[in-house]
Order: structure tokens, then C-alpha cells, then sequence
């Protein structure tokens, strides 16, 4: 495991997945500002957003905890927005941490935390962030909403071939 | 534009004359700029938002719209950083394009968590790249996915339609993708209130009495409904009266229950309240019954033969409402006491009365799903979840939104519907139609 503060320069884990994400996404250089807290939509999405559901907690956690992230539920409320990113002054990749992340998580097979299209099979959201379009489409007719069971490209598809 | 058009024409002149050979096209060489048309109607109505239209027998899957778009979003030929996407098929030979519609209730700007998108004035929903992270939920939100996500910077490209001359449809070689006003009428509106007010004028307020029954002359008119009650209750059939019943019958072969939409005084009472007070609360289910009508006829019918005077017509708001104005009407204040009580109906649903429990209507309903027209939607040519208009001006409330929605073209019932031909003025995208009886094709989908 790498240390925190990131002085270890030696590939000596070249083969661990989770030190590899870290590595790509230079979460090491976190200097936790706490900007991508501040510009994070999450704060906007979800009522119980904390430290822990937050980029600079996850990123946190990445580094101290190493493998235990890949277990933690906080780690699908994220949008995979590159609203921390473009603010971070170490030029931090929150998404493609979480991005990273969350390809283990999916390799591994403990997905229970995505949705999946309905018609390819891929997952392509996370469940909390669908959940959250769904509550705010709420309004709409529940019939209405069956699209939102399909990955985008597949629902573009679908849609062309009711029109053309 | 232009001047990007004459420095073209400069170089293609000077690799004529043997200079250098002529680089490049501009973008104002393949298509002169396109202007709406026009139409006559706008010099006294506002104007209406302009909107894209795609045609997809039209589409050669050739690409331009991407280039074009691409080029505008990120100043080089980059189709996958356009905001519209070709969906080529080859095998079938359809294409195609997936674009923004401009929904007049934007799913996407509800999903947005920073609120980045908002719906303009001129009818363009727009993103604010200031608030934008580039989430993706629009994407998530939209029916047809229109926001794509630019895999170059990770931004989301959505049609903003060029702030009212998009490029796309400017340089669509085949014209598949075209810029227009709409196809909607917009001038049955004013004709069907103009009427509306002038029969009203003369059936209430020029000729006393006139709906249940007139005559001049030879030429006599009346209600058949009343002539129903009036056969049951005196038990005797005139036949002038039946013919003179049978005028309004004929009219609702011919064009539906145009009565009830064009010509009921109190059909008119009732849009005008429609139009102030808001129909929010929902109806009981007792009432909420189309075959409610039917009954409300046959106990008139049966009330007639029972009590030997036309037993509706004491109470029948429309014959009330003609009766009521002159010397002896306006101040039988008891009888008109029906009208402001049936009117009050429509803080359920609109035309409330009409829908359930009318039995002229019921009569004209039963006659009217013989009729000669009907109205077609097609669902094809219908750009579902940005618009359902039809379904909500639909004032008797017999067109299937969210069947729309699924992409079903729904089947109007002619015995409810009122011929105000609300959804062929208002349709955008020229989907609803008046049809012939016989006449099998639907809007868009060809003749099957």
C-alpha cells in the first residue's frame, strides 16, 4: 500500500488494480481543499450528503483504506461528473477514481448497486443516481417513464425505430 | 455567411483562372440560408417558435448535420462532438437523427441537479455551460437521449437550434432535417369562437327559443332529443316534427357532433367558464361515466312517457339558456338556476357536462358514431414527449397522451368526440388529420 502522502514513487504494486486507479487518477496529490466538496452536485441530489458520500471522503478513503472502498455504498452516489476535476489545484480526477472504482466493484461481480438496460444488458448508471431521476420525474406518469430502463444508446435506438 | 460565400467565390474564380486550386467549402456553398416562411396569420398573432423537423423517409444517413453541427460546437469537422446523432440502418435503409426536441416540458431540466437547464422564451432549451458538470442525467432523463456526451471533453452537446438558425437543417442536402414554423393551423381557433359567439347570439338572443324549436315558414327546426320526449309523452309522432328533428341528425353524419362543439349555446357558456376557472378537482366516480349520458336519455325519454310533458326540457340547461333572455325569460330564475349549477361542473374537467351527462349529446353520439369523418393521429409523425398537445387541449379529454408517449397512434372515438377540431389547429407537426370514414392511412405511417 502506498502511503499517503504519496512519496513512494516506486511501482513496486504494478500489478494491484486499486493502486493502478489511484495512480491514473493522482488521488495521491490530494491536498483535501475540499473545492470539489464545494462545487459537487451530489450536495444538491441527495439529503444525506456527508464527508463520507463526498469526493474528498472518497479519495480519503481510497488512500487509507485501500480495498474497504470497494464495498462501500457511498461510492455509487456519484454522478461521474467532472465538476471536482476541473476545480482541483493537484489536478485531482475524482470521476476517474470513481470510475475506476467502480469497474473493480463490476469485475468482480458485486453489482448489485447498478442498473442495467433492459435491453443490452450493460449497467449504465448507478442505482442511487437513477433513483434520484426517477424521484424527480416523479410527476410524469409512471407508464410513461419505461425508458428510463434503457442505457441511452439502446433508448436512442428504441426511439428511432418508433419514428422511422 | 456571406462573406465566407464570396471569399469561396474569389478563390473559386482564382482556381480558374489557374491559381491555386480551390482548398476548401465553405459553409454557405451547400445551402442558402433558409428563412421561415412567413405566413399570414403571424402579422396579427405573435409569432411562433421555430422548431426542427425530421423526416426520416428523407434521410440518406450522409452525415452533414453531424459535420456541420460538429463544426459549430467545436470549430472542426467532428461529428462525434456534434449535438445530433445519425442512427444509420443499413439493412433497412432507414436513418435516422436523433435531436433535441425542444420539449415544451422538458424531462431534462427537471433531472438537472445544478439547474443548468433552462427553457428560453423563444421555446430553445439551452444549457448553461457555467453551471454544467456534465453529470450526464439530462442524458438520463431524455426519452430519445438527445444530450450526447462529447467523448473528446466529456461535456454534454445538446441542440440549442443554433439560437433559431440551426446549421443542420441549412446544409441537409436531402432536406430531411428542415426548419419551419410548424404545420399547426392556428385559424380554426378564431373561426370556432367566432361561430360559437354568433350562434349563441342568434339562438339566445335573437330568436327566442330557437334550439328546441323554430320555424319559419316551411323550414322548421328542433332538438331531437325534445322531439324524443315529445313523441313519448304525447304519444303521437308528427311527421314534420321528426323531419325538422332530423336536420341536426344529418349535420352530425356529415361532420360529427359539430353541434356540441361549434353551435350549443351552453357548449360556449361552458368554454368561456373553462377558459377561467382551472379543472383541478378530480370528478366522483359515479360521474365520471361516459355511459352516464346514455341514461340521463333514457330517463328523459322514460320520464316523458311516465309523466306526459317533456320532463328534460324543464330542466335543460341549453334550452334554459335559450329561453332565458326576453320579456318573460330572464327573470325565471328558478329554471336558469340550472346553468350556473351545471357550469359549476368544470372545476372537474373540462366540458364535464358534456362528457357525461348531456343526453342531446348522448343522442348526437349515438347518431355521430355512424358519421362520415374522423380524426387521425399518427404517431409516427407526432414528436411524442416534447409536445402532447392534442391530449390536453382535447377538451372532451378522448385522446390517449401516454399512449402517444409509447409511440401508439391512438383511435379517437367520433362518438365523444366534439368535432372542435382543437388537436388539427393545434398539431405542430400536422399528425392530427380530418379524415374520411373510409379512408385507412394514418398520418405518417402510410396506407397500410
Amino acid at each position: 500500500m502506498r502511503g499517503e502522502t504519496g512519496e513512494d514513487p516506486e511501482m513496486k504494486e504494478e500489478n494491484d488494480r486499486l493502486s493502478q486507479v489511484k495512480r491514473f487518477s493522482g488521488a495521491a496529490f490530494c491536498v483535501e481543499c475540499g473545492r470539489c466538496v464545494a462545487v459537487c452536485p451530489m450536495a444538491e441530489m441527495y439529503g444525506n450528503f456527508s464527508i463520507e458520500m463526498s469526493p474528498r471522503g472518497i479519495i480519503r478513503k481510497a488512500l487509507t483504506e485501500g480495498a474497504e472502498i470497494l464495498r462501500d455504498e457511498n461510492l455509487w452516489y456519484c454522478t461521474e461528473c467532472n465538476a471536482g476535476t476541473d476545480v482541483c489545484p493537484q489536478g485531482v480526477s475524482c470521476r476517474d477514481l470513481v470510475r475506476g472504482l467502480r469497474e473493480m466493484v463490476l469485475e468482480e461481480g458485486k453489482a448489485e448497486t447498478t442498473a442495467s438496460c433492459r435491453h443490452c444488458g450493460k449497467p449504465f448508471a448507478a442505482l442511487p443516481v437513477e433513483r434520484f431521476v426517477f424521484r424527480r420525474l416523479e410527476k410524469e406518469p409512471v407508464n410513461v417513464l419505461a425508458f428510463l430502463e434503457y442505457c441511452p444508446s439502446c433508448r436512442r435506438a428504441l426511439y428511432s425505430r418508433r419514428n422511422a | 455567411m456571406n462573406g465566407g460565400s464570396e471569399k469561396a467565390a474569389d478563390l473559386r474564380k482564382s482556381a480558374e483562372q489557374g491559381g491555386k486550386p480551390y482548398p476548401f467549402l465553405e459553409l454557405g456553398d451547400l445551402r442558402p440560408a433558409l428563412k421561415p416562411r412567413e405566413r399570414f396569420s403571424e402579422r396579427f398573432m405573435p409569432p411562433r417558435n421555430g422548431m426542427l423537423v425530421f423526416d426520416p423517409s428523407r434521410c440518406t444517413g450522409c452525415g452533414t448535420c453531424e459535420m456541420v453541427c460538429g463544426m459549430r460546437n467545436v470549430s472542426r469537422v467532428a461529428p462525434a462532438s456534434a449535438s445530433v446523432r445519425v442512427l444509420r440502418n443499413g439493412a433497412e435503409g432507414r436513418n435516422f437523427a436523433v435531436h433535441c426536441q425542444h420539449c415544451r416540458k422538458p424531462l431534462c431540466l427537471e433531472a438537472c441537479p445544478t439547474r443548468a437547464i433552462s427553457r428560453g422564451e423563444d421555446g430553445i432549451v439551452r444549457i448553461d455551460r457555467v453551471f454544467c458538470t456534465g453529470c450526464g442525467l439530462c442524458t438520463m432523463a431524455c426519452p430519445e437521449a438527445a444530450p450526447l456526451r462529447d467523448p473528446a471533453t466529456q461535456t454534454i452537446r445538446k441542440c440549442d437550434l443554433c439560437d433559431g438558425d440551426p446549421l443542420c437543417a441549412r446544409h441537409c442536402p436531402e432536406g430531411a432535417l428542415t426548419y419551419t414554423r410548424g404545420k399547426a393551423f392556428r385559424w380554426i381557433k378564431g373561426l370556432r369562437w367566432t361561430v360559437q359567439a354568433l350562434s349563441f347570439l342568434l339562438l339566445v338572443v335573437i330568436l327566442i327559443g330557437t334550439f328546441c324549436f323554430f320555424r319559419a315558414g316551411v323550414v322548421s327546426l328542433s332538438c331531437p332529443t325534445g322531439t324524443l320526449q315529445n313523441i313519448a309523452s304525447s304519444k303521437t309522432v308528427i311527421l314534420s316534427t321528426v323531419l325538422s328533428a332530423l336536420a341536426l341528425v344529418v349535420l352530425t353524419l356529415l361532420a360529427g357532433r359539430l353541434f356540441c362543439g361549434w353551435i350549443c349555446p351552453f357548449g360556449f357558456v361552458l368554454d368561456l367558464v373553462g377558459k377561467v376557472v382551472p379543472a383541478k378537482v378530480k370528478p366522483p366516480r359515479w360521474l365520471a361515466n361516459r355511459l352516464n349520458k346514455y341514461g340521463v336519455l333514457a330517463g328523459a325519454v322514460g320520464g316523458s312517457f311516465a309523466l306526459g310533458y317533456q320532463a328534460f326540457c324543464t330542466v335543460c340547461p341549453i334550452g334554459t339558456l335559450c329561453r332565458s333572455y326576453g320579456v318573460q325569460g330572464f327573470f325565471r330564475g328558478a329554471e336558469l338556476a340550472v346553468v350556473p349549477a351545471l357550469a359549476a361542473l368544470e372545476v372537474t374537467e373540462r366540458r364535464s357536462w358534456c362528457r357525461y351527462l348531456c343526453p342531446v349529446g348522448a343522442l348526437l353520439a349515438l347518431v355521430a358514431s355512424a358519421g362520415l369523418i374522423k380524426i387521425v393521429i399518427g404517431a409516427k409523425k407526432c414528436k411524442k414527449f416534447s409536445c402532447i398537445q392534442c391530449a390536453e387541449v382535447c377538451p372532451m379529454g378522448i385522446i390517449d397522451g401516454d399512449l402517444l408517449r409509447e409511440g401508439v397512434s391512438p383511435k379517437v372515438p367520433m362518438k365523444e368526440c366534439i368535432s372542435c377540431f382543437r388537436c388539427v389547429d393545434r398539431c405542430p407537426y400536422g399528425a392530427a388529420k380530418i379524415r374520411f370514414r373510409w379512408q385507412k392511412g394514418i398520418p405518417g405511417e402510410g396506407r397500410p
